[in-house]
């Protein structure tokens, strides 16, 4: 089973739906999962607490969790001085600190397997440098940072760890930006097209895939940077 | 007069096999199964028996013994990896740190 956050919308719902219509089975984390079409439960994923009784529930019965899909993100697109200190601090708790915590808790499992994969979330506004994302940008940066150095400890257990950082996709985490500041972005990638979750999912599908299984500790750049 | 009696005699006996099982899980992990593990056996850093990734191996194993013995064993507090203070520099110390968790 892949357990994956954010699973209610955005990202994480699209991951969730193509990895059900893969006949992978799938559990997913959220806050709200009052209309969630697959196995899951609510969680709050900065709480250290609340993943930690998610996974002693999950292993008391006795399901196998064999990959972990980081999808929980929020942003607020805002310039670093005007940001409000409750702001920065909520991002860097569910983005950063969220993904620690969820690897740090779920990661025995796969290490008891010896095998599987953690998949985490950054962005393009990390390698873009992108004006008015500080906060979210130092967030996901941090993700990257960990991905990388969490990859080699998990390496031996041959468990993989990647990170997947898009450009601008059509989610609800685009809602503070214009069309113009997206085509900007856009215009910054290699290829300077606007993809969608569904692309997002077909890379979630590769990662997972046994052909994939010498690709650790990488940032895959959506669009390329 | 009865319960008194099983309670000094069972006790010191409980804490001993869990003190056993502690030290077979080093053993078990060790390429060397000679090796005779002691209560000042260092498990990490100068001398000691336990690679990281052993380390890591040792943790879930004692977590899935205690889950079997029905209780939880928390590794990850504070003063875990602290080499004067944590329960993993010695195996004495994490044996100690075992049977205090299946107590609580």
């Amino acid at each position: 089973m892949i357990v994956v956050t954010g699973a209610s919308k955005g990202l994480g719902r699209a991951i969730c739906e193509r990895l059900k219509s893969k006949n992978i089975e799938v559990f997913g984390l959220a806050r709200d999962v009052s209309d969630l079409s697959f196995p899951g439960m609510s969680c709050d994923v900065s709480s250290y607490k609340e993943v930690k009784s998610i996974a002693q529930h999950l292993k008391r019965e006795g399901i196998n969790v064999d990959g972990l899909i980081n999808a929980a993100g929020i942003a607020s697109m805002n310039l670093a001085i005007t940001t409000p200190p409750e702001v920065s601090e909520r991002i860097i708790r569910t983005n950063l600190l969220g993904t620690i915590f969820c690897c740090q808790i779920f990661a025995p499992f796969l290490i008891r397997n010896k095998i599987g994969n953690i998949i985490n979330f950054s962005t393009i506004a990390v390698a873009l440098g992108l004006k008015g994302e500080s906060v979210y940008a130092a967030s996901k940066a941090g993700v990257e940072g960990f991905t990388r150095s969490f990859a080699r400890e998990m390496a031996d257990f041959s468990v993989n760890v990647n990170c997947i950082a898009p450009g601008p996709i059509d989610t609800n985490l685009l809602k503070g930006l214009t069309a113009s500041q997206i085509a900007k972005i856009i215009a910054q990638q290699i290829i300077p097209r606007q993809y969608t979750p569904d692309t997002i999912s077909d890379l979630v599908e590769l990662l997972l895939d046994k052909r994939s299984a010498s690709l650790s500790g990488q940032v895959l750049h959506v669009g390329g940077v | 007069m009865k319960v008194f009696l099983s309670s000094i005699s069972i006790y010191p006996l409980l804490a001993m096999e869990l003190k056993i099982i502690v030290f077979n899980v080093i053993v078990s992990l060790l390429e060397n199964k000679t090796i005779e593990v002691s209560d000042e056996t260092p498990l990490i850093g100068e001398g000691g028996l336990l690679d990281s990734m052993k380390l890591v191996e040792l943790s879930l194993k004692l977590e899935d013994a205690a889950t079997d013995l029905g209780f939880e064993f928390d590794w990850t507090s504070d003063a875990a990896m602290s080499r004067s203070r944590g329960m993993f520099r010695t195996a004495g110390a994490l044996a100690a740190e075992f049977i205090a968790q299946s107590e609580r």
